[in-house]
């Protein structure tokens, strides 16, 4: 019941607080030293629906920023669901100039533009700061006759229709490009693999009775299979060993001679054109929200790495990713 | 490992004064939201993670698992009185549902969805509990080729969806398949019929569709039909009681089909929504009169509404021995789990038994309560059909266009809707059946993928159908419920001949 009130009480001052903003114009509040304060409530656009990777980060990092008072405006969730984000991110860029918008993205901002699925790309966006890194995990049975990438990447050189490949998302995006990134610095004819995606997340059940071959994924979901002695983890994407338990056993592949890496990186960005003092203003708390120990309790709970980046690293960052990415998208025949 | 033992755990931690609170929260919350056309269990979940993030795991999880079965339970009320399906696993409900109220039975109609859905919701409670370790194989042994068959098997009743031309059920059907190709396509990458429209690129959700041919079509009917005094008569919720003759009819449709909806819900993928067409659908080839079936039949009720729980209750099979989510509501229910500091998988059994039993006793309790909830709120509910017809129109109209609204907070999805209301409308004055359209639209597309990704592994060569046993046996099993009847179909027609006058 208290939890209740409190909830009632917030949401008035919620309203409470929108109203006071209307009458005072559209607080723009970069004060005569230079330094920015939000004066309404901040709003986080998923572009996606409840539930997935992209909303269940914008609800924690909104949580751990109110309980922990790290920011003293409430900072509401939106979904803007469709279009692999594209609806999420023209909604953003109509959001010019704000101060009081942002929204959460990884790498399918950069591959869904060059996949011609979008208009708006990352150039179009302010880079405010990257939170967290996630690793992708080659996944075979436990039964299966490889036990490392590159007793794979071997028969796949020979004949590399001869392994199947399954991830959850489409060609052209992040499970296939992470398999294919690797895959290519290992020798293996990218343009020929065998690649099937499967949206209902099936891939680890294809894996587990046999009908595909590989499981391109995310680290932290092989965890429990491992452990269970149901699969092997032949390889990861990360550029030194994981900490934790199980995760600190599997290898990388730069560590079997493979020298390549990917990264799942998650983080915050505003619409275009954000002000400067803002964008340093939301800098600094995301590196507050990054150090908390209840974000770092959150990353352990949900298997995320920690990879905080300000917003000149992150643009750097971006760039050469996105280029990285062109070029395989190119060469695989999938860039537009 | 004591399964005996697990359970009383269980049962401790669920009829501790906490677990009955929050399985009541739970279900109850679950019911209303179930009710509401267009509103899932998927958004409650989701809104609820960050508030239960502070409780005890396993109560937390309790009630979220009951929204999830309450949900189902509850979505078979606007099924049935309004046409319009609350959640997706309550769409075969209104085919029998809706026309049973319109005949003035409402009140019995919805106290046979309530009894099927706790039969079912109870019968797969039981089986969860006792054969999970065990089922946790069934869930992984469908393969890409193996859901192309079960899917195929699910289309060969398309003929059956409809009570007039067989015809036109297929080109109904062929608009399902056209309408759920668009969008991005999964194994390429490229969009299909989105002409260039990003709004279009994910496709178009299956309530839009649902909701525009079912309800918001409904409704035009009646607007068109407002001076017919004939249906506006049945405003009678007619009694609760069922006779001898309905529990009968009812007992075998909920037997069997409380273990079929089971096992599909236990194949990650299928899910509620499957489970309840494939009841329907073999109740409709079983029963001595499925001329019935379409016309208020209770066994046509029963069916899908027992499946269709049970499938909720097998959808926890995948998801706790495997952390496997099937279908998109146990993904949410899965980032629970993991915000909670519980992983489910293969050893959740062993590391967390309280939280395994904990959530199939509560099961147990939250399936009594719905019971309880729902039974005697039934003449409440039903008094729905008494509101005055022209703001019962408006009502619906409005709650579909909020349930849509709610999926993706896009109003380009409202345009859909009303389409697809326009659409249903025209299929309704031209006499197409909205079933098999319906029925495409959700089969079709897991088929094309099943069959893409068969191929893709295959080198192309069809020949894998014929290495997998479990693939092969649907596909034959289908083919004879297609071929059989057309020869007994002749024998007869020729049979009447050699009566009837020589040729």
């Amino acid at each position: 019941m208290k939890k209740f009130l409190a909830t009632a009480a917030a949401f008035t001052m919620l309203i409470a607080a929108g109203c006071s903003n209307q009458s005072s114009g559209d607080g723009n509040a970069t004060g005569e030293n230079g330094e920015w304060k939000p004066t309404k409530p901040i709003e986080i656009t998923a572009p996606a629906g409840p539930g997935g990777g992209w909303d269940t980060t914008a609800r924690m990092a909104s949580q751990v920023f109110e309980q922990e008072k790290i920011i003293d405006k409430r900072l509401p969730v939106v979904n803007k669901a469709g279009g692999g984000g594209a609806i999420g991110w023209a909604y953003i860029a109509g959001k010019k100039d704000s101060e009081h918008n942002m929204f959460v993205a990884s790498p399918p901002l950069l591959l869904v533009p060059l996949n011609g699925q979008s208009e708006y790309g990352y150039e179009d966006f302010t880079p405010l700061a990257n939170v967290i890194a996630d690793y992708g995990a080659f996944v075979v049975k436990a039964e299966a006759k490889w036990n490392n990438l590159n007793d794979l990447f071997e028969d796949m050189k020979k004949d590399p229709a001869s392994v199947s490949v399954i991830g959850t998302s489409s060609p052209g995006s992040m499970d296939h490009m992470q398999f294919v990134k690797i895959a290519k610095a290992a020798g293996v004819d990218v343009t020929k693999i065998k690649y099937i995606s499967d949206p209902d997340a099936g891939g680890l059940t294809a894996v587990l009775n046999g009908s595909v071959d590989v499981y391109t994924t995310g680290v932290a979901e092989t965890i429990e299979q491992v452990k269970a002695g149901k699969i092997k983890v032949l390889g990861i994407t990360s550029e030194e060993r994981l900490e934790g338990e199980v995760l600190s056993d599997f290898q990388t592949a730069k560590e079997q001679g493979i020298d390549e890496t990917f990264v799942n990186w998650r983080g915050f960005f505003g619409p275009p054109g954000m002000d400067p003092a803002a964008v340093k203003y939301y800098e600094e708390k995301f590196k507050e929200l990054s150090d908390s120990p209840a974000w770092d309790e959150i990353r352990k709970k949900y298997g995320w790495g920690e990879l905080y980046m300000d917003s000149e690293e992150y643009s750097e960052f971006l760039k050469t990713e996105a280029e990285d990415m062109q070029n395989l998208l190119e060469e695989l025949g999938l860039s537009r | 490992m004591d399964a005996f033992q697990g359970l009383m755990s269980g049962f401790q931690v669920a009829f501790s004064i906490e677990g009955i609170l929050f399985v009541f929260i739970g279900v109850f919350v679950g019911t209303f939201i179930g009710m509401m056309p267009g509103l899932g269990p998927i958004s409650a979940i989701a809104i609820m993670i960050p508030i239960t993030y502070s409780m005890d795991p396993t109560v937390a999880l309790v009630m979220m698992a009951g929204v999830y079965y309450g949900a189902i339970f509850g979505g078979s009320s606007s099924s049935i009185l309004l046409n319009a399906p609350g959640v997706a696993g309550t769409v075969a409900t209104a085919f029998d549902g809706y026309p049973m109220a319109q005949q003035g039975k409402a009140g019995k109609a919805l106290a046979i969805a309530a009894i099927a859905s706790f039969t079912g919701g109870t019968v797969s409670v039981i089986l969860l509990m006792l054969f999970t370790p065990i089922l946790s194989a069934v869930a992984v042994s469908f393969g890409p080729a193996e859901y192309f068959a079960l899917m195929f098997m699910g289309l060969t009743a398309i003929s059956s969806l409809s009570d007039g031309s067989t015809i036109k059920a297929f080109i109904s059907a062929t608009l399902g398949f056209i309408v759920v190709t668009i969008g991005i396509d999964s194994q390429t990458g490229t969009s299909r019929f989105t002409f260039g429209n990003p709004n279009l690129l994910e496709g178009i959700d299956f309530l839009v569709i649902a909701l525009g041919l079912f309800a918001l079509a409904e409704v035009s009917t009646l607007v068109l039909n407002r001076k017919d005094n004939s249906m506006s008569d049945n405003k009678e919720i007619g009694s609760l009681r069922l006779s001898k003759q309905d529990v009968k009819e009812m007992s075998g449709p909920m037997t069997r089909q409380s273990f079929l909806g089971f096992l599909i819900g236990v194949l990650p993928g299928a899910g509620a929504t499957i489970a309840s067409f494939i009841a329907y659908i073999t109740e409709k080839k079983l029963a001595k009169n499925p001329e019935e079936f379409g016309k208020g039949s209770i066994k046509g009720l029963a069916a899908p509404e027992t499946a269709n729980n049970a499938a909720t209750g097998g959808a926890f099979v995948p998801l706790l021995s495997l952390g496997i989510p099937g279908s998109g509501t146990t993904a949410v229910l899965l980032g629970a789990f993991l915000v909670l500091g519980v992983q489910p998988g293969p050893l959740l059994i062993q590391d967390r038994p309280e939280v395994f039993w904990g959530i199939i006793a509560s099961m147990y309790i939250g399936n009594i309560f719905l019971l309880i909830l729902n039974l005697p709120l039934i003449p409440y509910i039903a008094r729905v059909l008494r509101i005055p017809r022209p703001l019962l129109i408006s009502l619906v109209i409005i709650f579909s266009l909020i349930g849509v609204y709610a999926i993706s907070f896009n109003t380009f999805d409202l345009y859909m809707l009303v389409a697809f209301g326009i659409i249903g409308f025209l299929m309704r004055m031209f006499s197409f059946p909205a079933a098999p359209f319906i029925l495409a639209f959700i089969l079709g597309g897991m088929m094309e993928q099943a069959f893409r990704q068969t191929l893709t592994i295959s080198n192309g060569s069809l020949a894998i159908f014929l290495d997998k046993p479990i693939a092969l046996t649907l596909i034959i099993v289908s083919l004879l419920t297609i071929l059989v009847p057309m020869f007994t179909g002749r024998k007869k027609l020729s049979a009447k001949n050699d009566t009837g006058k020589p040729l």
